[in-house]
């Protein structure tokens, strides 16, 4: 576990520094047991900073989703560095970023957490539902425990953890300037095997199942605004000449758009699943980004997220590259 | 109009003996609820807390045609609504049915929008009470709102444990007690009385809350405001606060076209998005996340109620617990009122 005045104390010197203009970690939420995303700009915010397995969110995003307005005639662009709390996963995103030249290194300060596992929010809202909170989780060996209300709740940890976090290769941050804890070994592994459950399916009985995830799809797009990889600056999503995809909802427009938004993830989705996380009609998003990186691994051999130096897969050839699946 | 009974075991025969209507009622896709139109009364999943996406896309769905066109033909082909045919949407809750009786003020304002009105003119709202809070962030007693709320239904089905209460407020509840006649039952005394010290009870129940007073007249003060840097630095732009809140009612038109055949449709719009407003110079007055904040708070909680002497808000929480970062906008109001 993160020790929380060492987190503090080392965002205050962080924040202090004069080429540091933000930076991005957690504080606690609203209601219940949820955290959210902190925004620090000088040190006598830091004691709100928290760390704990409540902090789903994936800070990587924020880094791209930056709104960059013209600067005023007169004025000199802000270069400074922003710095970012990132857990293992969340740092894959900052990689391949970065192996996508999205920014330079020099631009961002990563600061490490070695993560242990966050919680399924929906899950830990529906064991307490009627706690307004603030509510405190803490992982204790192979427990999370909650306090609230003068209670202490103790929970298998199995029980609330993010399914990603079940099957999570990467509980150390790859790319750190500062790791607040000692390294996590891997804890766990991945066998694809719910991948392996879709694909054995027939065709009728994927497209029925899908039928009816595309057909609860609102088109909120937070998929796409919460994905630290959905960074263009001008998204197709939002063309209106040409029109690639239509406003209209419905299961034709919904299935195209999840195919496209899908397939630009192919060979660049580190698997934080936090698409699958906002989803308010709980389509199962990482099913589809699950198959396309276990296709890219097999065909290519290639894992994004993984090394700054990596060439892109889809921006790189090699004469030997299978080909035998284009039509 | 007198209440009367109808318990819970006539439920499914009601179900029946409607769906000669265009019937509408909660169901479960997967683990998540919304509101579809049914064949079977076995479908509807009535022991529901709230749905996810609000009933509002029956009178105002997601997209619609207005009309349809030929290439080269200067003949529109409208769209008629009345054939859709009278609908019924059964189960709601007090507070999206509040919801829709706010935003009928906007659609029959300074231009009388056909589509809409014409689909609230043939839906009948039987709407259920909640007896417990659907979520931890409902407020709606904040907002003129109860958990027994009667704003826009046209029948209120009390829950009264193994019977409902059946209220018809409206002629359109009134033709509907008609049509369910042989399953309802004369109420017993009682059960009126019991029913309102049962809503001071579910009022009770709900846990958060604000005092909007004077929040209408503050917002245009507050413009420039540190605070809405705050309140959007974590705001990932998304449509969830706004497509998934009952009151919001933007949208967009959009012409589709193919092999010279076209129709207009218009579409649900949020002013979270990024091409909301934008021009076509390529200027957009809301150029920020923070901007589009201040817009969505300013006009369900200043605008709004300016011109319609509603706040355009009724407290569901949506909102707050879809929201993928905890943007909250008791919070922001809270801040509101503290500046």
């Amino acid at each position: 576990m993160v020790d929380v005045s060492k987190l503090r104390e080392t965002a205050r010197e962080i924040i202090s520094r004069e080429d540091v203009r933000e930076l991005i970690g957690y504080r606690a939420g609203t209601y219940g047991f949820r955290a959210r995303p902190a925004f620090v700009y000088d040190p006598g915010e830091v004691d709100q900073l928290i760390f704990n397995p409540a902090c789903v969110n994936n800070l990587a995003t924020y880094i791209t989703l930056e709104e960059k307005l013209p600067v005023p005639r007169g004025q000199e662009p802000d270069l400074r560095k922003v710095a970012v709390m990132v857990k293992g996963c969340d740092s894959r995103a900052l990689v391949q970023q970065m192996a996508e030249n999205a920014y330079e290194r020099d631009r961002i300060l990563v600061i490490g957490i070695p993560c242990t596992g966050v919680v399924d929010m929906d899950k830990v809202q529906a064991r307490f539902p009627d706690v307004l909170g603030p509510g405190e989780i803490s992982l204790e060996g192979d427990k999370f425990v909650l306090i609230f209300d003068g209670r202490r709740e103790e929970i298998p940890k199995e029980e609330l953890l993010a399914d990603k976090c079940k099957r999570c290769r990467f509980p150390t941050p790859l790319v750190y300037d500062v790791l607040l804890d000692e390294e996590v070994a891997p804890f766990a592994t991945d066998d694809y095997s719910d991948v392996e459950a879709l694909e054995s399916r027939s065709q009728d009985e994927k497209w029925a199942y899908w039928e009816e995830k595309f057909s609860r799809c609102i088109r909120c797009y937070s998929c796409r605004n919460v994905c630290p990889m959905c960074y263009c600056n001008d998204c197709i999503l939002d063309r209106l000449r040409p029109q690639w995809i239509r406003r209209s909802v419905d299961i034709s427009e919904n299935t195209a758009f999840h195919i496209a938004r899908a397939y630009h993830l192919a060979g660049r989705c580190i698997q934080c699943g936090e698409c699958q996380r906002v989803c308010p009609v709980e389509i199962p998003l990482m099913e589809l980004n699950r198959k396309l990186y276990k296709d890219v691994e097999e065909l290519y051999d290639f894992e994004p997220g993984v090394k700054v130096d990596a060439p892109p897969l889809l921006s790189s050839y090699r004469p030997d590259d299978p080909e035998d699946f284009i039509l | 109009m007198a209440a009367k009974k109808l318990s819970k075991e006539k439920v499914g025969e009601v179900l029946q003996e409607l769906s000669k209507f265009r019937l509408i009622t909660p169901v479960k896709s997967d683990d998540v609820v919304l509101f579809r139109e049914i064949a079977d009364p076995k479908e509807a999943f009535l022991e529901y807390g709230n749905s996810t996406v609000p009933p509002k896309k029956v009178v105002f769905p997601q997209t619609e045609t207005l009309f349809r066109f030929t290439i080269g033909n200067p003949e529109l082909r409208e769209k008629n609504v009345e054939e859709e045919g009278t609908t019924v949407i059964f189960g709601l809750r007090p507070c999206d049915a509040r919801a829709m009786s706010i935003v009928d003020k906007l659609f029959s304002w300074d231009y009388e929008d056909p589509y809409y009105l014409k689909r609230r003119e043939l839906t009948t709202l039987v709407g259920m009470t909640c007896v417990q809070p659907p979520s931890i962030n409902c407020f709606c007693t904040s907002l003129q709102g109860s958990p027994f709320g009667k704003d826009g239904l046209d029948v209120l089905l009390v829950d009264m444990g193994d019977h409902f209460l059946f209220q018809p407020l409206t002629e359109k509840g009134a033709r509907m007690e008609e049509t369910l006649a042989s399953y309802l039952e004369d109420a017993s005394p009682g059960d009126v009385e019991r029913a309102s010290s049962m809503e001071e009870e579910a009022k009770g129940k709900i846990v958060r809350s604000i005092d909007p007073q004077g929040i209408a007249e503050k917002l245009p003060s507050l413009w420039e405001d540190p605070l809405w840097k705050r309140v959007s630095d974590a705001c990932l732009g998304c449509g969830i606060c706004t497509f998934l809140c009952p009151t919001c009612h933007c949208f967009d038109m959009q012409d589709e076209v193919e092999r010279g055949e076209g129709r207009r449709a218009r579409m649900w719009d949020s002013c979270m998005f990024c091409e909301y407003t934008l021009h076509a110079s390529g200027h957009n007055p809301r150029p920020t996340r923070k901007e589009r904040t201040r817009n969505r708070i300013s006009h369900k909680y200043s605008y709004y109620p300016k011109r319609f002497d509603v706040i355009a808000c009724v407290g569901c929480g949506r909102c707050i617990s879809l929201c993928p970062v905890n943007i909250d906008i008791l919070e922001i109001l809270e801040q509101v009122v503290e500046a």
